[in-house]
């Protein structure tokens, strides 16, 4: 051991000293290179994976949105589609609706028109009558003078209606 | 002087100046009774320009990186990759690799640093018995048997006080002088008698153990510094030999040898770590 001292000049101040050194250096470069270094390596890892995790999340946001968009479109489609059957369908009573209607009220204004009709009819008959009655009863008293009273005219009616 | 004769000596003939790669670092000065040798000086040199490395870092980086921001994180991306394989498990990699990346980055620079021009050819003459010595101003700073042997208790250490953390202190004291299984023996003996021979057997494999830590410290150390100091002391010979074209070559290995020095070095400390964090499996 005496030796090995003497032969390589181990000094213990020496040795103490070169820790010291080597204590500097890691201290140095732990505090000043290696930590920030890794601590930002680290977050960068981090920062990257979460941009990953984020991209797949965005695209899987988008395959979903797509697809109720599709179903979205599907389903308006089909109620559009629905929509307009319906419409076609109500106008097309509406004009049956209508037609008929129609065809009623004019029914109905013939019917009217036809029963005035005869009501005028009957009464231009009546009036004609009427009147046909007093000429007869002007020329009968034209004819058979003027001094027929109420009695004699009453039977002279008579007498003529029953011939 | 029995070091100078193992040493490569390159005599400087004229001014009879003694050029020798020793296997130790030379004090250039003292402060007070404290020796800065070489070696410390150039450790200086480094945790100084680590330091300025670490500002330069730190007041750049940004959330979305630079071109320098990017090589350093796919650096540090692909270590941590490498202590998964070691670890098991990403959360200690993180956990460890400050540390253990410390000695990487120190042992690295301070390889690379002992192969400048510069380092070990300028230096001062100083008179040692009787004799002109050149001392170099600055030496590579693991080539210094203080410096690795510091680095290695420091990374033995600390994954001793891992384990004392992460385990409690009874059971990590009983995987070097294991009292638990002597204590287990009357215990269990009427169901097992084997455990009568199993047991002072694992004593003295935990008594081993202790011989073993000791072995990890001598072998990170001597590793290191025999490398390191080695690669020295071939760029010199060759240089002595050739100074033009020929060490070229050997720089080259040089620069590849600290490379894996510094990568062993922080891997065995990683494995220390991660081997007494866990629990002893039998």
């Amino acid at each position: 051991m005496g030796d090995l001292i003497e032969t390589f000049h181990i000094d213990f101040r020496l040795l103490v000293a070169q820790a010291i050194n080597f204590a500097i250096v890691f201290a140095v470069l732990y505090f000043f290179a290696l930590k920030p270094l890794m601590k930002i390596m680290q977050e960068r890892t981090g920062k990257i994976e979460k941009s990953l995790d984020d991209a797949r999340a965005i695209d899987e946001k988008l395959a979903q949105t797509r697809e109720e968009y599709n179903v979205v479109m599907a389903n308006a489609k089909k109620e559009a589609a629905e929509i307009l059957e319906k419409a076609k369908q109500a106008a097309e009573e509406k004009k049956k609706e209508t037609v008929a209607k129609a065809k009623e009220e004019i029914g109905s204004i013939i019917n009217q028109e036809k029963a005035k009709m005869q009501h005028e009819k009957a009464q231009t008959l009546k009036e004609i009558k009427k009147e046909a009655a007093d000429l007869v009863v002007a020329s009968l008293h034209k004819i058979l003078g003027e001094g027929v009273d109420a009695k004699k005219d009453k039977e002279l009616i008579k007498k003529l209606l029953v011939k | 002087m029995t070091a100078q004769t193992q040493q490569a000596n390159i005599e400087n003939a004229h001014e009879e100046i003694i050029h020798e790669n020793t296997m130790f670092a030379e004090p250039i000065s003292y402060i007070g009774k404290f020796p800065i040798t070489n070696s410390l000086l150039n450790s200086w040199i480094v945790v100084f320009i680590i330091l300025v490395i670490s500002l330069v870092i730190r007041m750049n980086i940004r959330m979305i990186p630079g071109k320098v921001q990017s090589v350093l994180e796919m650096a540090v991306e692909g270590l941590l990759e490498i202590f998964d394989s070691v670890t098991g498990s990403r959360k200690k990699s993180l956990k460890f690799f400050p540390f253990v990346f410390t000695f990487f980055i120190f042992i690295l620079l301070s390889n690379w640093m002992g192969m400048l021009p510069g380092v070990g050819s300028i230096g001062q003459v100083v008179a040692e018995h009787g004799e002109k010595v050149f001392i170099p101003y600055f030496r590579g700073g693991t080539a210094d048997l203080n410096t690795t042997l510091a680095l290695a208790i420091i990374g033995v250490v600390a994954s001793h006080i891992l384990g004392t953390v992460s385990l409690g202190i009874w059971r990590h004291f009983n995987k070097f002088i294991n009292i638990q299984t002597l204590v287990e023996i009357p215990r269990k003996i009427v169901k097992e008698p084997t455990i009568l021979i199993v047991n002072p057997i694992k004593f003295f494999v935990g008594l081993l153990e202790i011989i073993g830590e000791l072995a990890k410290v001598a072998s990170l150390s001597f590793r290191l510094f025999g490398n390191i100091f080695a690669g020295e002391v071939l760029l010199a010979s060759m240089s002595a030999i050739l100074a033009f074209g020929l060490p070229i070559p050997f720089m080259f290995l040089e620069v590849i040898v600290g490379l894996i020095q510094a990568m062993i070095f922080m891997m065995l400390v990683l494995t220390y770590l991660t081997m007494s964090s866990t629990a002893e499996e039998h």
